[in-house]
């Protein structure tokens, strides 16, 4: 019940964060309209960072204390963060090809995001290889944890080497120059993301308990 | 610059569908599930 309530306040957000994205934001000065594009980039890797985190959180739980629920959690944020980074980097490619050119390049923060997507697909995959219930979520959370190691290099990549890409305009250590309608509209879209993920997570973790041979 | 609208709405098309199928998978799978454990 609670996730259905979830849901639905995800598709009201979301509506909002649209018309946000796509009526409210003023056209960006230099890039014009595809910048809207960021409406969605930003948030969406917002999202997974925070889907990874869970993970860590949910694998360090599974190893100190070996309760299935821990690993459930894990997983019911993996698989979604996994969805965000794809979607991330889509349309960061799809902005990137009228702004920069190009689709793609080997830029430290496209490739290290590349290896934080591929990291957490093997996540998933090695969850599907392993049958043992125990050494499944033992493997897994060893994976979690070391993959999220990856999350400050990708989030710092545009400081530590030069980079295409730009440097961040809202988490960085200075005072963010982004005009207020755009700093709401991007807020409006990161909440409404996070929701979204929310209901996501609530699922899969409800899905998860399902699953287990001895549910019900 | 051009507006490169095609762009934005090829952008947001496709995270609408990415994200509108991983919701439909789930709705399914907690569908079939919840039917075996009250076939049990």
């Amino acid at each position: 019940m609670a996730a259905r309530a979830l849901g639905w306040l995800a598709i009201v957000a979301l509506v909002g964060g649209l018309g946000a994205a796509l009526g409210y934001a003023p056209r960006e000065a230099v890039q014009g309209n595809v910048q809207r594009i960021m409406y969605l980039h930003v948030p969406a890797v917002l999202t997974a960072y925070l889907a990874f985190g869970l993970v860590v959180v949910g694998s360090v739980g599974y190893l100190l204390t070996r309760r299935p629920g821990w690993d459930r959690m894990a997983l019911a944020a993996a698989e979604p963060g996994v969805l965000f980074t794809g979607v991330t980097i889509v349309s960061g490619s799809i902005w990137g090809k009228p702004t920069w050119g190009t689709w793609w390049t080997w830029d430290a923060r496209l490739t290290s995001t590349a290896v934080l997507f591929l990291v957490y697909v093997g996540y998933l995959l090695l969850r599907g290889m392993v049958e043992e219930p125990d050494r499944r979520a033992r493997y897994a959370a060893v994976v979690g944890i070391l993959g999220a190691a990856n999350i400050p290099i990708v989030h710092f990549s545009v400081k530590w080497w030069r980079a295409l890409h730009q440097p961040s305009s809202i988490l960085g250590p200075e005072p963010s120059p982004v005009a207020a309608p755009i700093m709401v509209a991007l807020l409006v879209n990161w909440v409404a993301f996070t929701l979204l993920f929310a209901y996501f997570f609530a699922k899969r973790i409800e899905i998860a308990r399902l699953e287990e041979p001895h549910a019900g | 610059m051009r507006d490169n609208w095609g762009y934005v709405f090829a952008a947001y098309a496709v995270a609408a569908v990415v994200l509108a199928g991983y919701w439909r998978h789930l709705a399914r799978r907690a569908k079939v599930l919840t039917g075996r454990e009250g076939a049990r």
